[in-house]
C-alpha cells in the first residue's frame, strides 16, 4: 500500500540557512504523526513545502503516491503555524470561503462549527475571536471537505491549559475518526500524548523517527525508597548506569536487559525490603534530550 | 472561471472600505461627469456678472457625438480610487497573510492571479458601463437634435476607456503583489507617473520615437486630449490601433509579472 505521504531528499535552504535538510521520510495511513523539535527546527518550513507555499530547493515528496497539485490539497486540511482568516468577515463568512476554495458542500459548515463548539459565536467577526477560539475556527476550517490528512502546526501554542486541553481532546476525537494527522510541535508531552509516529527535527536535519511506543522501549526507570538509606547498596548494583535522589526517591537507570525484578532480588539479598519500587518507562522527553543530544 | 471571480467578490463584498471606496469612487465620478455642463454655466454666470461674455453653452462638450471622446477622457483621471482599492484588495492578502492560506486551502497560484485579475476585469466593466451611461443621457439632454449616426459614432472610446482603466489596474496589482505593503505602494503607485515623466524627458533628448511606448504614456495616449477642439486647433479624435496593442501588451507583462512573482516566492 502507499504512503500517505512519502518525503524524498526534500531540501530548503533561505539564502545561507539550511532550514530543511536533505529529509526522508513517509507518513502511513491513519498514523498521528508527531513532527517534533524546538523552535527554528524547520517544521513550519517543512509543512510549508508540502503545502506548496514554501517552493523546495530540492526533493521531492508525493502525497498519496502521486505528484501534488492543487487539488490535491483540496484533500488535506492544515494549519500551519497561525489561524489565517480575513479579521473583516465573520467565523461563518470566513467558512464559506474556505469552502468555496475547497469545493465543499456548504452544509459541512455547521458540523464542523458543532464539532469546535463555536456554532453560537459564528455570527461574529473573527477579529473579536479569543485566541482558543480562531486555533479551533482553523481546526474547523481543516475539516471542511472532509479530507483524508489533517495538519496540524503547534495548535496548541499560546493557549491556557484548558484551551490546551480542549484542543487536545479535539485531535483525538478526530484521529478516532482514522484520519492521518500530522502534528507539528515542540512540546514533547504533546507528541506523547498525541501521536502513534513521530520524527524528531534539529536545525533541519531529521535524527529521529520511528513509533511512539517502540521510544519507550530500551532502559528502564526504576524508582525506589525504603526505610533504610539505600546508597551504599545502590551504589554497588551493578546494573544501574546512574542513580538519581529525587523527591525523597532514588530513581535509578537500568542499564540494557537490567530488569526492575534484578533490583528488587539484588536489594532482597542485601536484606532491604523496599517499600516502594516502581518500574517508569523511560519517557519520550528524556529520550528527546538525548537524541539532541546524540546528534551535536 | 466565474467560480474564481465568486470566490474574490466573496471576500470583498462583506468588507466595509471595499463599499466606501467603490462608492466615493463611483459617486466623484458620476457627479463630476454628469455635472460639467452646470457648472460651466455657473462659470458664465460668475463671468457676466464681470462683464466677460462667453456664450458657454455653445460650445458642444455635451453633444453627441463629442460626448464620448470628453467624457472617457475626464473619467480616466478617477481610475486611482480604483487602483487604491485594488492596491487595499491584493495588500491585505499579504498583511493578513489569506493568500497563503488560499493557497494551502487548494486554489493554485495562477487560479488567485486569475480571481483578481477577473475583479479588475469586472471593475473596469462596472466604470465602463458607468461612464457609458452618463454620456447617454448627458447627450440625450444637452444635445440640441438627436442624430443616430451621431450617436453611434465613435462608440470605440468606450473600449479604448476599458483598457485604460484595466491596464492601470493591472499595474496596481503588480505594485501590490511586489510591496506587498498598502501604503507604499499607493505612495509608489503615485509617484510611478512622476518618476515614468522624468524619464520620459531624459530619454526624449537620445531615441524621442520611444516616447509612446512608456507604459504610463500609452495609457494615457489611448483616449486624446480632446478639448483644444473648442479653439478650433486639430485633435486626434479616433483611438489609435498602435496605442491600444502598446496598451494591451503592457497589461499582459504586468498580470504575467505578477503571476510569475507569486509563483516565484514563498507565501
Ligand atoms: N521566509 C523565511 N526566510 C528566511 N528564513 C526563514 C524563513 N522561514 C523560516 N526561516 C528560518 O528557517 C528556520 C526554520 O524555521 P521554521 O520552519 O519556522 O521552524 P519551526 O517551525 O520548527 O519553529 C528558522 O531558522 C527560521 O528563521
Ligand atoms: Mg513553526
Amino acid at each position: 500500500m502507499n504512503p500517505v505521504l512519502k518525503i524524498e531528499n526534500l531540501t530548503k535552504n533561505f539564502g545561507r540557512l539550511c532550514a530543511v535538510n536533505n529529509m526522508n521520510l513517509q507518513v502511513g495511513a491513519g498514523q498521528v504523526f508527531g513532527m517534533l523539535g524546538p523552535n527554528g527546527s524547520g517544521k513550519t518550513t517543512t509543512l510549508g513545502m508540502l503545502m506548496n507555499v514554501v517552493n523546495p530547493t530540492s526533493g521531492s515528496f508525493k502525497w498519496f503516491g502521486e505528484e501534488a497539485t492543487h487539488h490535491t490539497r483540496k484533500k488535506i486540511g492544515a494549519v500551519l503555524e497561525h489561524p489565517i482568516f480575513y479579521p473583516y468577515l465573520t467565523g461563518q463568512k470566513n467558512l464559506e470561503l474556505t469552502a468555496m476554495i475547497k469545493g465543499a458542500n456548504e452544509a459541512q459548515i455547521a458540523d464542523v462549527l458543532r464539532l469546535v463548539e463555536l456554532s453560537d459565536r459564528k455570527d461574529d467577526k473573527y477579529r473579536t475571536y479569543s485566541l482558543g477560539m480562531k486555533q479551533r475556527l482553523a481546526i474547523a476550517s481543516a475539516l471542511l471537505n472532509d479530507p483524508q490528512v489533517l495538519i496540524l502546526d503547534e495548535p496548541t501554542n499560546g493557549l491556557d491549559p484548558m484551551g490546551i486541553a480542549e484542543i487536545r481532546e479535539l485531535i483525538k476525537k478526530i484521529a478516532s475518526d482514522g484520519r492521518t494527522i500530522i502534528l507539528a510541535s515542540h512540546l514533547l508531552d504533546e507528541v506523547q500524548k498525541v501521536c502513534t509516529h513521530f520524527a524528531v527535527l534539529k536545525k533541519g536535519n531529521m535524527v529521529y523517527s520511528g513509533p511512539v511506543e517502540d521510544v519507550s522501549k530500551g532502559a528502564e526507570t526504576v524508582e525506589v525508597k525504603a526505610d533504610v538509606d539505600l546508597t551504599d547498596a545502590l551504589s554497588s548494583f551493578q546494573g544501574s548506569s546512574s542513580v538519581l535522589r529525587e523527591n525523597g526517591y532514588f530513581e535509578v537507570t537500568l542499564t540494557d536487559g537490567v530488569k526492575s525484578k534484578d533490583l528488587n532480588r539484588f536489594l532482597f539479598e542485601k536484606g532491604i525490603i523496599a517499600s516502594h519500587l516502581v518500574t517508569k518507562k523511560k519517557s519520550l522527553e528524556k529520550q528527546f534530550l538525548e537524541i539532541l543530544a546524540e546528534s551535536k | 472561471m466565474l467560480h474564481l471571480l465568486k470566490i474574490d467578490l466573496k471576500k470583498m463584498t462583506s468588507y466595509r472600505t471595499f463599499w466606501v471606496v467603490c462608492g466615493l469612487y463611483f459617486f466623484t465620478l458620476g457627479m463630476t461627469t454628469a455635472s460639467g455642463m452646470e457648472f460651466l454655466k455657473w462659470l458664465v454666470r460668475m463671468g457676466a456678472s464681470f462683464g466677460t461674455e462667453i456664450n458657454i453653452t455653445r460650445i458642444p462638450f455635451y453633444h453627441f457625438p463629442d460626448v464620448w471622446q470628453n467624457i472617457t477622457y475626464v473619467s480616466g483621471f478617477f481610475k486611482a480610487i480604483l487602483a487604491f482599492m485594488v492596491v487595499i484588495s491584493i495588500t491585505n492578502e499579504f498583511t493578513y497573510r489569506t493568500v497563503r492560506q488560499n493557497i494551502i486551502d487548494g486554489l493554485s497560484r495562477k487560479q488567485f492571479i486569475i480571481s483578481k485579475v477577473l475583479t479588475n476585469i469586472l471593475l473596469s466593466l462596472m466604470s465602463m458601463l458607468m461612464v457609458f451611461v452618463i454620456a447617454l443621457v448627458t447627450g440625450l439632454v444637452y444635445s440640441p437634435t438627436i442624430v443616430f449616426t451621431d450617436l453611434v459614432m465613435d462608440l470605440e472610446f468606450f473600449g479604448a476607456y476599458f483598457l485604460e482603466v484595466f491596464a492601470f489596474l493591472s499595474f496596481a496589482l503588480l505594485l501590490g503583489m511586489v510591496i506587498q505593503r498598502s501604503g507604499l505602494t499607493i505612495v509608489i503607485l503615485v509617484l510611478s507617473q512622476m518618476i515614468e515623466a522624468i524619464i520620459r524627458a531624459n530619454v526624449d533628448d537620445y531615441v524621442p520615437w520611444l516616447i509612446p511606448y512608456f507604459p504610463m504614456e500609452s495609457i494615457s495616449n489611448l483616449i486624446p486630449l480632446p478639448f483644444p477642439r473648442y479653439v478650433f486647433r486639430e485633435i486626434q479624435d479616433y483611438v489609435s490601433i498602435t496605442s491600444v496593442l502598446v496598451v494591451a501588451g503592457w497589461t499582459f507583462v504586468f498580470n504575467y509579472l505578477a503571476y510569475l512573482k507569486l509563483k516565484k516566492s514563498d507565501i
